[in-house]
C-alpha cells in the first residue's frame, strides 16, 4: 500500500491535504503540542511531533523533518502553501531529490509511481506528471478537518540553533479565511484612494460578502491585509458570486477565483482581460457601479 | 565577503499561446528579469553598501539566460557580477533541479553566508525554489522578509508573520526569501545600463554542478486550463442605475442573489 507524509508547521488546517493523500497517512508536525493534538483529529493515520519549539521559528525544524521523512520514504509528501510549511516542503524535496509540484488537483499513486495532474504556469495549462519515485506537493491546507484520534508519537528534534525568534507583534487586523466565503466583493488598483476602500466595504455589507483585493492592493500601499488577496501567490475561493471591480485580469490574479460560481468584473477598459473570464461584464466605473448596486441591494 | 541573490530570466506566461490540447508556445512571450527579483536585489544592494560586502546574482536556467540581454538587465539592477549557468537541460527546469542547481552554484561560489531571493517567479510562482536551495545548502531559510540588517552571521531579519511580524536573529547562513513590497527597487537608468555590460560575468558549465538532478518527471497527458464557462454578457456602464437593474435582474434569475 502506498503511504503520504502530511507535514504541519504550526497551523492544524489540513483537511485538503488528508482529502488528497493517498494510502495511510503520517503527520509530522512542527509547531505546538496543541497543534499536533488537533491535528491528530483531523483523519490522519498517525502523527510523529517533534517537540516545543520554544523561541526557535519553525522553519529551523526543516532539517529534522527531512531526515525523518527520507527514512520512512513515503511516495508522496504533502503540505500546504503556508510559509513555513513550504520551507519544510522544501527541505524534504531536496533531500528526497524529488519533483515539487503546486497547483496540483489530483494526487494517485499507481505500482510505486507517483502521477499529480496539476496546473502549470500559472494556470495557463494543466498536465499530468508520472515520477517513478515519491513526490512533494503543496497546495492549499484547507481548513480544520475532523475524524478520529491518532496517536501522538513524541520524536524530540534539534532546531536549527542559528536562527531565534527575537519578537513576535501580533496582527493588527483580524485574520479571515476567504476560502470559505459565499460571496465576495474584490478590488483592484481601479480604486483610487484607500479612504474609498469603504465603497467596496458598502457593496460588501449589502451583499453579505467579504472583501479582497489584487496583490497590488495588499503589498506595498497594504490598504488590505495579505490574507485579503486572491491569486497564485494568494488565496484561492470558490464563492458562488466573485464581484471584480477595477481589476484588470491578469492571469496570476483570475486563476485564484476561477472556482467562483458567477463572476462579475466591472472595469472602465471594454478590452480588459478580466472580461474574457467573465459572467457579467459591466463596462464602466466601478465608483458609479459600486454606489449604484449598494443603493440598489439595500 | 559576498552576498548572493538569485534571480531568474523567465516570460511571463500571461504572453505565452496555449492550444486547446494544453500545450504552451513561448515564442510570443519574451523573458525578463523576473518580476519580484528586482527587490531582492535591492535589498542586497543597501545591504552590501552597509557591510562592505560584495553582491552577485546568481541564475540558472536555459541558454538564454546567458545572453547578454538578460546579463545587462540584471546587473544593472545593482548587482556587482553574475554567475550563471546556461543550460539546454535546465531550460524550464522544475523547481527541485533549479534549488539543487542554484545550491550547487553557492558551494562553487565559496565565501557566501547570506542568499537572498524573490518571493515567487513569474512562470513558476511555486515560491518554493528558495526552500529547496536553503534545503540542499542545509541552511534555514525564512521567507517574507521585509527587512535585513547586520552582517552575515549575526543578522536581524524582520519578517511578516501571521498577519503581524516577527524579529528574527540569524547567527548563521540563512537563505532569504523577500517580499515582493519588501522595498522599491530603483529603475535603472542609462548609466546603470552602460555600467552593466562592464560589470564581471561567469558563465559555469552545468558539468561543474554535482547532485542536481532529480527523479524524471513524464508528461503523461496535458490539457489547457481548467476554466468555467462563462457568459461573457457585457452591461454598459454608461448609465450605472440601468447597468445595476439589469446586473441584479440577471444575477436573480441566476439564482446567485
Ligand atoms: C510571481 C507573481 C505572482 C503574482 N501573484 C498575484 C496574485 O496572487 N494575485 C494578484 O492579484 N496578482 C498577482 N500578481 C500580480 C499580477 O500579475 C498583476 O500585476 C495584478 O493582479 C494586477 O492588479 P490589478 O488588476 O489590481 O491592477 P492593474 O493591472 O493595474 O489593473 C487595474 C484595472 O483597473 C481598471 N480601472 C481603473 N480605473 C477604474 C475605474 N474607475 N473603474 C473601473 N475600473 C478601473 C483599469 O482599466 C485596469 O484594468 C503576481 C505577479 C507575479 C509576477
Ligand atoms: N532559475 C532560477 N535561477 C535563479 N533564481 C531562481 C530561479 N528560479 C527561481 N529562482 C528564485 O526563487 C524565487 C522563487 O521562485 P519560484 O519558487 O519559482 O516561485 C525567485 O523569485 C528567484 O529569486
Amino acid at each position: 500500500m502506498s503511504s503520504t507524509y502530511i507535514l504541519v508547521a504550526g497551523d492544524a488546517r489540513i483537511s485538503a491535504l488528508v482529502a488528497a493523500a493517498p494510502g495511510a497517512t503520517t503527520a509530522v508536525v512542527v509547531g505546538t503540542r496543541a497543534v499536533a493534538d488537533a491535528v491528530a483529529t483531523s483523519g490522519v493515520g498517525s502523527v510523529v511531533w517533534l517537540g516545543e519549539p520554544g523561541d526557535a521559528p519553525l522553519e529551523a525544524f526543516a532539517g529534522p523533518v527531512a531526515d525523518l521523512v527520507a527514512a520512512a520514504a513515503p511516495d508522496v509528501v504533502l503540505a500546504s502553501t503556508r510559509p513555513a510549511d513550504r520551507v519544510l516542503a522544501g527541505a524534504v524535496a531536496a533531500r528526497l531529490g524529488a519533483p515539487v509540484h503546486t497547483m496540483a488537483s489530483k494526487v494517485e499513486v499507481h505500482d510505486g509511481a507517483a502521477e499529480v495532474t496539476r496546473a502549470v504556469f500559472g494556470g495557463i495549462a494543466r498536465q499530468t506528471l508520472r515520477t517513478a519515485g515519491p513526490v512533494v506537493v503543496v497546495v492549499d491546507g484547507g481548513t480544520l478537518g475532523e475524524g478520529g484520534s491518532a496517536p501522538v508519537e513524541e520524536v524530540a528534534a534539534a532546531p536549527a540553533p542559528t536562527v531565534r525568534v527575537v519578537e513576535t507583534r501580533a496582527a493588527e487586523r483580524t485574520q479571515v479565511d476567504l476560502g470559505r466565503a459565499q460571496r465576495i466583493v474584490a478590488v483592484g488598483r481601479g480604486l483610487k484612494a484607500q479612504e474609498d476602500v469603504a465603497v467596496v466595504e458598502g457593496l460588501a455589507a449589502v451583499l453579505g460578502a467579504e472583501t479582497a483585493c489584487s496583490r497590488p492592493l495588499a503589498e506595498g500601499v497594504g490598504w488590505f491585509t495579505k490574507d485579503r488577496y486572491v491569486g497564485v501567490t494568494g488565496q484561492h475561493v470558490q464563492p458562488d458570486l466573485y464581484v471584480a471591480l477595477g481589476i484588470s485580469g491578469q492571469l496570476q490574479h483570475t486563476v485564484g477565483a476561477r472556482a467562483a460560481g458567477t463572476v462579475v468584473a466591472v472595469n472602465t477598459d471594454a478590452s480588459c482581460p478580466y472580461f474574457a473570464e467573465a459572467d457579467y461584464c459591466v463596462v464602466g466605473d466601478l465608483y458609479a457601479i459600486a454606489g449604484a448596486l449598494t443603493d440598489a441591494l439595500r | 565577503m559576498k552576498i548572493a541573490v538569485a534571480y531568474k530570466w523567465a516570460p511571463n506566461p500571461q504572453d505565452a499561446a496555449v492550444g486547446a490540447d494544453g500545450s504552451v508556445d513561448w515564442s510570443r512571450a519574451k523573458p525578463a528579469v523576473s518580476e519580484y527579483d528586482p527587490v531582492a536585489v535591492e535589498v542586497g544592494r543597501r545591504l552590501a553598501d552597509a557591510t562592505g560586502a560584495e553582491l552577485v546574482g546568481l541564475s540558472v536556467g536555459g541558454p538564454d539566460v546567458a545572453s547578454p540581454m538578460a546579463k545587462k538587465a540584471a546587473l544593472s539592477r545593482g548587482l556587482d557580477s553574475a554567475v550563471v549557468v546556461a543550460d539546454d537541460a535546465l531550460a524550464g527546469a522544475g523547481t527541485t533541479p533549479t534549488g539543487r542547481a542554484l545550491a550547487a552554484l553557492v558551494q562553487r561560489l565559496g565565501d557566501v553566508d547570506l542568499v537572498l531571493t524573490g518571493d515567487s517567479s513569474v512562470d513558476a510562482g511555486a515560491q518554493m525554489v528558495p526552500a529547496v536551495l536553503a534545503g540542499a545548502l542545509g541552511w534555514p531559510a525564512l521567507t517574507d522578509v521585509v527587512a535585513v540588517s547586520g552582517t552575515a552571521g549575526d543578522l536581524t531579519v524582520e519578517r511578516a508573520h501571521a498577519g503581524g511580524s516577527q524579529v528574527l536573529h540569524v547567527t548563521g547562513p540563512v537563505v532569504l526569501a523577500v517580499a515582493a513590497d519588501a522595498v522599491v527597487p530603483r529603475v535603472p537608468g542609462m548609466k546603470d545600463i552602460l555600467s552593466a555590460g562592464k560589470k564581471p560575468t561567469e558563465e559555469v558549465p552545468l558539468a561543474d554542478l554535482a547532485g542536481w538532478q532529480t527523479a524524471p518527471v513524464e508528461v503523461v497527458a496535458t490539457a489547457g486550463p481548467e476554466l468555467k464557462v462563462r457568459k461573457g454578457q457585457v452591461i454598459d456602464g454608461a448609465d450605472p442605475a440601468a447597468a445595476v437593474t439589469a446586473l441584479v435582474a440577471a444575477l436573480r434569475a441566476d439564482g446567485v442573489l
